[in-house]
């Protein structure tokens, strides 16, 4: 299910002109989330991206980041920051590195755009209680945006194990 | 450019030794006309049917099934098997005036009550082909993507319909297969075969009187491949990468193959 809010987002960055991924026509790029999400392949391919966790195939550029610097990110830290400060590493073929660099640092993350776009009751189905127990601390919350976009973060990185929404709501 | 439709394919070619019909072994050449014979039989009912049955899970499967395509505005969309259409209506939307979507099925009823619930909902651009899934009658290198949803499991030679979507489909191109799979979950599972053989075809002889053609669709899901064998039998027909996602616990998988 990460995949699939992965996927989304990406494809609605492509849609909406935030990036262009024609350069990367037929590039596979391996990205790992350490210590938190198996890794995963986005094979960039007639101008979208799909989200593949099939990761025995070859890649030909791998990017790497800690969750805290992907968490920054969807905060709206900057992205070129991030790269000088050597926070995001990218390892392979030199110019497909320099392309996704290029790209990365030209995307604004809209994540309240990109939210707005979701199909609530497709999570919901699928993450059962924990989209429900969100659903309802967003409906609390004073700001729902703010609430729904840390429950998204969080439901997308660790939706096992996130303890936001055992307990009692905040 | 509007897609090419080939001169016409045979629905039905001869083909040699037996093939399973449900549970029942069955001439592989006669197997296609006993499926033709549920299909005549179920269509007037098969919306409501698929309501009841599913507890209407099926449109979150279809809905999940097109949010997964990454299909967009100008894409040439084939619909396999598409019976009464869900898939087609979405996509249509998705497409819009610059792309095209067919809709297609091996039966001329299914696709008949296809055609009546475009028309019902206002959507005219969409075309109709009546075509056998192992016989694809486009060009190579057409389409962004395919989709058959609880078709396949129908079909005859799985694997030359493999071949076909994938020779179809453009470089980069998306194969979506929809279809009742296996749960790993032993409570479910015992629920789902008492519910599957059971209520499923009592409910079939109720509502459409029509209780083999419902035996026949619990016996099929049996006979399906899983998951893993799915995935492989798409990696063998071409595609480059496969991946599929569990839906209610792996009732449904949706397959999802990448032509490299
Ligand atoms: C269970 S219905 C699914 C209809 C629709 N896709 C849906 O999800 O509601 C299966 C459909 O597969 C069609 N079918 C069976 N064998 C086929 C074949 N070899 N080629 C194309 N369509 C076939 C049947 O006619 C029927 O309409």
């Amino acid at each position: 299910m990460q995949h699939f809010v992965l996927e989304q987002a990406l494809n609605l960055l492509i849609q909406n002109g935030s990036i262009d991924i024609k350069p990367l026509e037929s590039k596979v790029i391996r990205f790992t989330l350490v210590d938190l999400l198996p890794d995963v392949n986005f094979i960039c391919t007639n101008n979208r991206i799909f989200v593949n966790s099939d990761t025995s195939t070859s890649s030909d550029v791998e990017i790497k980041l800690r969750p805290n610097v992907f968490f920054a990110l969807f905060k709206g830290e900057d992205l070129t920051d991030l790269l000088r400060q050597d926070k995001i590493h990218i390892h392979g073929d030199v110019k497909t590195a320099q392309l996704l660099v290029d790209l990365l640092s030209t995307t604004e993350l809209d994540l309240e755009e990109l939210l707005s776009q979701y199909t609530g009751d497709i999570v919901a189905h699928e993450m059962g209680k924990t989209a429900k127990k969100i659903k309802q601390v967003v409906k609390q919350s004073p700001n729902p945006l703010e609430a729904l976009k840390d429950g998204l973060s969080e439901l997308l990185i660790q939706p096992k194990v996130s303890k936001k929404y055992t307990n009692s709501h905040h | 450019m509007s897609v090419t439709i080939l001169e016409t394919i045979p629905l039905n070619k001869p083909m040699d030794n037996t093939t399973h019909f449900g549970f029942k072994d069955v001439a592989t050449d006669d197997k296609q006309g006993l499926v033709k014979g549920v299909f005549d039989s179920v269509a007037g009912k098969y919306d409501l049917m698929n309501d009841v049955l599913s507890f209407g899970a099926h449109r979150l499967w279809k809905r999940y099934t097109i949010a997964s395509s990454n299909v967009k505005a100008g894409d040439k969309v084939l619909d396999i098997a598409g019976g009464t259409g869900d898939l087609a209506i979405e996509f249509s939307k998705k497409v819009g005036e610059s792309g095209q979507v067919i809709l297609s099925d091996i039966n001329a009823a299914m696709l008949g009550e296809g055609r009546k619930n475009l028309i019902n909902q206002g959507i005219f651009g969409v075309d109709y082909v009546q075509l056998n899934a192992q016989y694809l009658p486009f060009e190579s290198n057409t389409f962004d993507c395919v989709s058959i949803a609880f078709g396949l499991r129908n079909v005859t030679d799985k694997d030359q319909a493999l071949r076909e979507m994938h020779r179809i489909l453009k470089p980069g191109g998306c194969l979506l297969i929809l279809e009742f799979s296996k749960t790993d979950s032993e409570l479910l599972k015992k629920f789902y075969d008492f519910y599957s053989f059971n209520v499923m075809p009592k409910l079939g002889g109720l509502i459409a009187d029509d209780e083999d053609s419902y035996q026949y669709l619990a016996e099929s899901i049996r006979k399906h491949p899983d998951q893993e064998t799915l995935k492989d039998m798409v990696l063998e027909a071409g595609f480059g990468f496969c991946e599929y996602h569990n839906l209610s616990g792996g009732i449904v998988a949706l397959h999802k193959g990448i032509k490299t």
